[in-house]
């Protein structure tokens, strides 16, 4: 048995559904990740796990208790907000206290968590400063410090770093990870950013409008999306719409272009429609010894993206990008001129249309 | 993705004022406070000087403290208290009346309309007074008024129970109407002020309704409570029409004793009034110091 388990979880708001069958079983210390854009329900799911929101059906279990209906108070979870929710009239030592002074733990004990707390984020300077009087990097680690303190059973976090500059996110986000690896702490990560999601996690859970998309590891879900939504949302992508050729050999067809796949399509007819995804950093250009899965390619456009060149190709009469690493050596084609370009059977992936 | 959008244009306005460009005098930007200052010159300045100055002028010319000296007198003193206790006492009732007014307002779950319903009626009950309001009174609570005889029809009888509208608490019935909605108008947005999330961050971390309310809300609603009553009090202090309609200027009130001493026929004395409402000015002032101090507290908390 898993240490949370969300099983067959269903919210709904008046007449709309917003979680859907909602299924996942996190082990102990892990880090998993809710991704998804904007309103797919990861909030909703979210505080459903803190309690904020009862499930429509479907039932909650944390460690082997069932706290599908426990109200909020009664939960041992920790919640981390996007707007940090600090107390505005507390310090920050004040506010790491907060749940342990409302559990009526002893002053002593309190005294010695909260210098725990403030030495774990290293905000020691900072300890009897007012949150207005902090950045808002600062203020995220100290609701982190905060939520921790009470040694909770779960740790949610929502967008927690979404309303912060790019480098302080990325910063914060290492710490985040080093803090939960260190406590060994079970942890929901609620991002739409697919880069933080894969950079941070244990497990993704790819989510859209209210259904589970997939659920894997970061290298999974990157490398072998089982869905066109999860392909597309992770990482950027070329699909087209094919057909399978030959079953057996998996041979499929882009617009008259065979290409090879080392998915398995014997459950497919020749003839079935699918859709083909190739990272573009799969492409390249063929050299002699290549066999599979060469074609020739019509240059369109060179875009220089810093470590990467972008070169957007025709091949037969669908558009591709191809990422390739830059080098000051690296020897670019004219625009207009037609290079064979090539790709692994494995690059190949095919989905369901 | 809204909190970025937030925090961008602070970021912007910082670079601009803070760093890159020291703030240069430009008359163009002040030209449009002018009137302001215009008018809180000729209105507000210049009135509380020559009111300084009448105050310390002696009945035959000259300066003098002589009026100043009249304030520890009885009548004068005994106007203070009264002034103060009914300010006080309406600032209180009004403020705790109000407040909890505003809370079911802004927190229970009324349909939306009745929210606007009530800040509407408050904006309006808010500045009525004086004389409409007296009368007001008079022909609900008054001796033969329509509160009263209702009472009388079932056995009540107020004015022979020790009520009268002409009274201490008759004064504070009629002050309460517009000091009730006044705080129901100046805290509701300090409600609205309190985030969603605070509460959501205690009930989190253990915390029971009534602990969120003593340690979180509560706490941070005080500054604008505090300073709103303060304001309360300053509008019930400088109340002259409604006591003077009410009661034909016979109760003892600093704003009464006032225009007695400078305008009545009996009780002349200029330099006394002068005197009189100059300690009033410092009482506002006063007051008005306070409320500022606490009014930026509750900014910085609730911004
Ligand atoms: N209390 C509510 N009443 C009605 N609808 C709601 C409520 N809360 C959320 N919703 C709706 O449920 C859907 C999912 O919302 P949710 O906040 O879970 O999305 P999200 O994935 O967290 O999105 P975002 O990335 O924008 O935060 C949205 O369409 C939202 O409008
Ligand atoms: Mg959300």
């Amino acid at each position: 048995m898993s240490y949370l388990s969300i099983s067959h979880v269903t919210k709904q708001f008046g007449n709309t559904v917003v979680v859907d069958d909602f299924n996942l079983e996190i082990e102990k210390g892990e880090f998993v990740s809710f991704l998804g854009p904007s309103g797919c329900g990861k909030t909703t799911t979210l505080r459903m796990v803190a309690g904020f929101e009862i499930p429509t059906s479907g039932k909650i279990l944390l460690d082997g208790a069932d706290i599908t209906d426990k109200a909020p108070n009664q939960r041992n979870v920790g919640m981390i907000f996007q707007s940090y929710a600090l107390f505005p009239n507390m310090t920050v030592a004040q506010n790491i206290a907060f749940g342990l002074s409302v559990r009526k733990e002893s002053r002593e004990m309190i005294t010695q968590r909260v210098d725990e707390m403030i030495n774990l984020i290293n905000l020691e300077k900072h300890a009897t400063k007012y949150p207005y009087q902090l950045s808002g990097g600062q203020q995220q680690r100290v609701s982190l410090a905060r939520a921790l303190a009470i040694h909770p059973q779960v740790l949610l976090l929502d967008e927690p770093l979404s309303a912060l500059d790019a480098k302080i996110r990325v910063s914060l986000r290492a710490e985040i990870r080093a803090i939960q690896k260190k406590l060994g702490i079970t942890a929901i990560f609620v991002t739409h950013d697919q880069e933080e999601a894969l950079s941070i996690s244990d497990r993704i859970v790819v989510m859209n409008v209210g259904v589970m998309e997939q659920v894997g590891t970061p290298f999974e879900v990157y490398n072998f999306p089982t869905t066109v939504f999860s392909a597309n949302f992770v990482g950027s992508l070329n699909n087209a719409s094919a057909e399978v050729v030959n079953p057996a050999s998996g041979f499929i067809s882009i617009d008259g272009v065979q290409f090879e796949s080392a998915v398995d399509l014997t459950q497919r007819k020749s003839g079935d429609k699918v859709r083909v995804a190739i990272r573009p950093e799969r492409l390249s250009f063929a050299s002699e010894q290549k066999k599979a899965n060469v074609v020739d390619a019509t240059i369109e456009n060179i875009t220089f993206l810093g470590s990467v060149v972008r070169i957007r190709v025709k091949i037969g009469g669908t558009k591709f990008n191809m990422d390739t690493f830059n080098n000051p050596f690296l020897d670019l084609p004219k625009i207009g001129a037609v290079e064979q370009i090539t790709c692994s059977r494995e690059a190949v992936l095919v989905l369901d249309e | 993705m809204k909190s970025s959008q937030t925090s961008d244009p602070q970021l912007s306005n910082v670079t601009v004022g803070g760093a890159s460009r020291p703030p240069r005098l430009n008359f163009g930007h002040w030209l449009g406070v002018i009137p302001f200052f215009v008018f809180s010159g000729l209105f507000l300045i210049a009135p509380t000087l020559i009111l300084a100055y009448r105050s310390l002028e002696g009945a035959n010319g000259g300066l003098t403290l002589e009026n100043y000296q009249q304030l520890v007198s009885d009548t004068v003193i005994s106007a203070y208290a009264m002034s103060i206790k009914i300010s006080l006492t309406t600032a209180i009732l009004g403020g705790l009346i109000g407040f909890l007014i505003a809370w079911v307002v802004s927190m229970g779950g009324l349909p939306p309309r009745f929210r606007l319903i009530t800040t509407t009626f408050s904006g309006v009950a808010a500045n009525f007074a004086g004389v409409p309001l007296a009368s007001a009174y008079v022909f609900t609570l008054g001796r033969v008024g329509l509160v009263t005889a209702l009472f009388k029809m079932f056995g009540v009888e107020l004015y022979k129970n020790g009520f009268s509208l002409y009274s201490f608490l008759g004064l504070i019935l009629v002050y309460l109407y517009f000091q009730i909605p006044l705080m129901v108008l100046t805290i509701l947005p300090a409600l609205d002020g309190l985030k969603r999330e605070w509460r959501e961050a205690a009930e989190n971390l253990g915390a029971t309704p009534v602990q969120y309310w003593s340690r979180v809300a509560f706490p941070v609603l005080m500054p604008s409570i505090l300073g709103t009553m303060i304001l309360l009090f300053g509008n019930s202090f400088g109340a002259h029409a409604t006591a003077y309609a009410l009661t034909g200027g016979l109760f003892n009130l600093a704003t009464l004793l006032i225009g007695q001493q400078i305008s009545g026929d009996v009780l002349h004395n200029p330099g006394l009034g002068y005197a009189v409402a100059m300690g009033m000015v410092i009482i506002m002032a006063f007051s008005i110091l306070i409320y500022s101090i606490l009014q930026r507290r509750s900014e910085r908390w609730l911004k």
